[in-house]
């Protein structure tokens, strides 16, 4: 690998664990944990770090990631507002600790129901709410790379899967937990109220960055792409590309097909625009200065923070230089 | 004595006739069907603007690339076919309608609606002094809108628009545009202006009219539109031009021998003194 | 006493019928009455028709305008040239077409009661005359004869201003081009202008001029157009330059 290219993809990541760190750091104190309604029984939750789902019912209460662990009791507390139901379960979109850092607390406060179609040791009973997650997800939580903290055991997913989805079915709807392969991580999910017409997806969409692709974490940018692509197909507009399936992203505003198609061919012009330079022979350091970006930048971009236009730049040319096993 | 009474029930009536009469309401009726003129723009308005126009608009280096990259396949993408116009271009052509929608008890104006024609679309601006959405809500093609009545003028403003664009031939704009608007009645026309600060993709900020005359037989008719498969192609396809392979980009600035430079747009094309610019740039040759 | 009670009755409604601050005061001048401050230099965004107005379109490119045939005719015979030769250069800074021109204005009072609206470009002057200063000196100029009116609006009857409109007709103007590529209008053309001012959250002001242009000898219906202005701070670009028929 190029060395110039694995500085610049060391030094993002060296910035993300930093992030991390620096999330245990932050003044919590200042942050406001605010309810979306976005459906009847679903909400979106916004604080710090990703953006939590809730759906509520008679059944209890399902999260969608878990934010920091810090804010649990703020979470708690709004989550209180919209039901007293017990916490039955927690799915987790990736490992990244701003959606998983809250896991440990909020599934304490929770407990399993076993039986019928509802799986699990009968052991699990009153041990708390259920922690699903791709079996990758887990792995990473468990052997992160290098200068991040393994997450501890009690924040693990106790249930996981490992092929292409896994469904359930809570408060009176089916819930279909997708795997997005090699996207933003190896490990990531994104979870479809289908009653609801709500998709919970984690980081392979956001509204506000260009998507972080954790390279180390089997992430790319073809799987970013089909990942957009692949919510597209499950979106169905009211008219045009708006209203219809709402779609919940792993940081940013509620969005739905407009927003997710705008994403979608921001990022597949990109991918193609690298990839004709890449053909044409340019090394990264020839893309870095040819901007295939700036027509994006105002909007997507970023130059300070943990995750800038020059490390998506390098990020999506090494995925394109260097095709990656199992990817697209 | 019933005399009297009559007189003075009289008397009271005309001075409450007269108070009445006092409160003149500064605030006009926009409501009913509206026909739009075309003596402005329409060319851009109607056949629609040319590949590489974009003369006139504050855009930005980032937006001009925007607009050199787009490609008008992109329309024949069934997901694309029936996208619509945002509430800041859904002027540009076509009839609307507009009406009130009042407290039945106290008559107080709670909102005003507005349809299009043009794909359909209906807006409805608050005018009971309801705060904007958070930051995080759902942003949609027509926005939020609320309105105040300032005398005769309905100054509008918009927040939570999806991304769009300020002329269909690619010039986009963003998602983070405010758009403020002003509706002026003047017996039966009825011009609507339209600023929209956009700090993505605008220089300056931008604005522009309509113009339109009360239709009193108008009718405004529906505009059913299907998505379809006009042509099959790889799933994720997104038909774009590479920067510097857009062969169409000259095509207004040789079809009306325009300055290159100032088909490109720019804050600068919009200001009288371009004007001396425009006669020290060369022109392009002719055709197509 | 029947007298007494009729007055004591009636008293108050004839009352209404009178306004008791006019009674007081004497009639303000157009300048006193402004119901916002239009002074001052203000210069053409020229977002619309681009081509049009900050370029000369060739002769005969007149899409979406409601020309007859007699006007279509002049409008595909224009020759720039010829109307320079002839001193007919100003043809389309006439009040018919002038607001279109991308330029800058200066509005100043030439007295209490006559708006006056030069342009830099053309060097064109318009007197907009209000209440008693209105004549027909102007008739048959290019600029016509232009008679103004404040048009406001108050809160109720007698309150204070709220908000208003330069409400101008124009009328006797020589004929001249409302669009630079010979698009004609007549001697018997009248215009119905109304001159909005707003003010944006940023601060900057727009005068929108809106534009009625009515013509029977060369339309076949109304010619409507709105046109943007923006304050200026000042005059450091004022720019005079001569008519140019091209």
């Amino acid at each position: 690998m190029n060395t110039k290219l694995l500085q610049q993809l060391c030094l993002a990541m060296c910035v993300l664990a930093s992030s991390v760190i620096n999330a245990q750091q932050q003044d919590f104190d200042a942050v406001t944990i605010e309810a979306l309604q976005v459906r009847d029984n679903i909400y979106m939750l916004v604080g710090s770090g990703g953006n939590i789902t809730v759906q509520v019912g008679e059944d209890g209460v399902l999260m969608v990631d878990t934010q920091y662990a810090p804010l649990s009791e703020k979470i708690i507390a709004k989550i209180r507002e919209l039901s007293d139901g017990p916490l039955r379960y927690i799915i987790n979109t990736h490992h990244h600790g701003d959606h998983t850092g809250g896991n440990a607390n909020l599934r304490a406060t929770g407990s399993t129901v076993v039986g019928g179609n509802v799986g699990g040791d009968i052991t699990d009973a009153g041990a708390g709410a259920q922690i699903i997650a791709h079996e990758n997800a887990m792995l990473h939580m468990i052997a992160p790379p290098e200068g991040q903290e393994a997450a501890p055991s009690e924040a693990l997913p106790t249930l996981t899967y490992f092929n292409d989805k896994r469904d359930m079915w809570f408060n009176g709807e089916g819930i279909r937990v997708i795997h997005e392969p090699n996207a933003h991580t190896d490990g990531d999910s994104i979870v479809y109220f289908r009653q609801s017409d709500v998709i919970a997806t984690g980081d392979v969409y956001v509204t506000g960055l260009y998507p972080f692709i954790d390279i180390a974490s089997g992430g790319s940018i073809q799987g970013v792409i089909a990942a957009a692509n692949n919510i597209i197909d499950l979106i169905i507009p009211v008219y045009g590309q708006d209203g219809g399936t709402l779609v919940i992203p792993g940081h940013g505003r509620l969005s739905d097909m407009g927003d997710v198609i705008n994403w979608r061919e921001m990022l597949t012009i990109i991918r193609d625009r690298v990839q004709d330079m890449i053909d044409r022979g340019l090394t990264l350091e020839e893309v870095q200065a040819a901007r295939p970006t700036r027509d994006y930048d105002p909007r997507w971009g970023a130059d300070t923070g943990f995750w800038t236009t020059t490390a998506f730049v390098a990020a999506v040319y090494q995925n394109l230089s260097t095709p990656q096993e199992g990817s697209l | 004595m019933a005399k009297f009474m009559r007189s003075a029930a009289l008397s009271f009536c005309a001075v409450l006739g007269c108070l009445s009469a006092w409160t003149v309401q500064a605030e006009k009726n926009l409501a009913g069907v509206w026909s739009g003129t075309y003596a402005e723009d329409w060319p851009d308005r109607f056949p629609g603007p040319e590949l590489g126009d974009y003369a006139g608009l504050p855009l930005n280096d980032a937006d001009r690339l925007r607009a050199q990259s787009w490609s008008a396949s992109l329309i024949a993408l069934p997901e694309y076919q029936c996208r619509v116009h945002p509430a800041d271009y859904a002027n540009s052509f076509a009839d609307i309608r507009i009406w009130e929608e009042r407290d039945p008890i106290t008559e107080v104006l709670i909102a005003l609606h507005l349809q299009h024609f043009a794909w359909q679309t209906r807006r409805t601006i608050w005018m009971d002094g309801r705060e904007h959405p958070p930051e995080y809500a759902l942003h949609t093609s027509m926005g939020f809108s609320t309105g105040n009545w300032d005398g005769h003028v309905l100054t509008v403003h918009t927040t939570h628009l999806k991304e769009g664009w300020l002329r269909r031939n690619g010039v986009a704009r963003s998602d983070q545009a405010t758009v403020t608007e002003h509706f002026i009645r003047h017996d039966d026309i009825l011009s609507w202006t339209v600023v929209v600060n956009d700090p993505t993709y605008l220089e300056e900020p931008f604005i522009r009219n309509r113009d339109y005359r009360y239709n009193i037989d108008g009718q405004i008719a529906n505009y059913p539109c299907v998505s379809v498969i006009e042509m099959v192609r790889e799933p994720g396809y997104i038909p774009h031009h590479l920067p510097g392979d857009n062969e169409d980009l000259m095509f207004f600035a040789r079809n009306h021998q325009v300055p290159v430079a100032a088909a490109m747009g720019g804050a600068a094309t919009m200001y009288p003194e371009y004007m001396q610019v425009l006669k020290t740039l060369p022109k392009p040759e002719a055709g197509n | 006493m029947n007298k007494l009670f009729k007055f004591l009755i009636f008293a108050p409604f004839a009352a209404c019928l009178v306004n008791p601050t006019l009674a007081a005061d004497a009639p303000l001048s157009a300048r006193e009455a402004a119901p916002h401050d239009l002074t001052g230099f203000w210069v053409a965004v020229v977002t619309e028709d681009w081509r049009y107005r900050m370029m000369t379109a060739p002769a005969g490119d007149f899409q979406g305008l409601p020309l007859n045939p007699r006007a279509q005719e002049i409008a595909n015979a224009w020759n720039p040239e010829a109307d320079t030769a002839a001193g007919l250069a100003c043809k389309a800074y006439g009040a018919g077409g002038l607001m279109r021109i991308p330029t800058r204005l200066n509005i100043t009072w030439a007295n209490a009661d006559v708006l006056s609206i030069e342009t830099d470009a053309g060097k064109q002057t318009r007197l907009l005359k209000f209440g008693s200063a209105q004549d027909q000196v102007g008739a048959g100029s290019l600029q016509g004869v232009s008679a103004a009116r404040w048009d406001v609006q108050r809160e109720g009857r007698f309150g204070p201003v709220v908000n208003g409109t330069l409400n101008v007709q124009t009328t006797a103007m020589q004929p001249g081009y409302f669009r630079r590529n010979g698009v004609p209008y007549s001697e018997e053309a009248t215009m119905q202008e109304y001159f909005e001012m707003v003010t944006e959250a940023n601060g900057d002001q727009y005068l929108i001029v809106i534009s009625v242009l009515e013509d029977p000898v060369y339309l076949t219906q109304t010619v409507m157009t709105s046109t943007n202005f923006k304050k200026e701070s000042d005059g450091s670009k004022w720019n005079p330059s001569d008519c140019v028929a091209q």
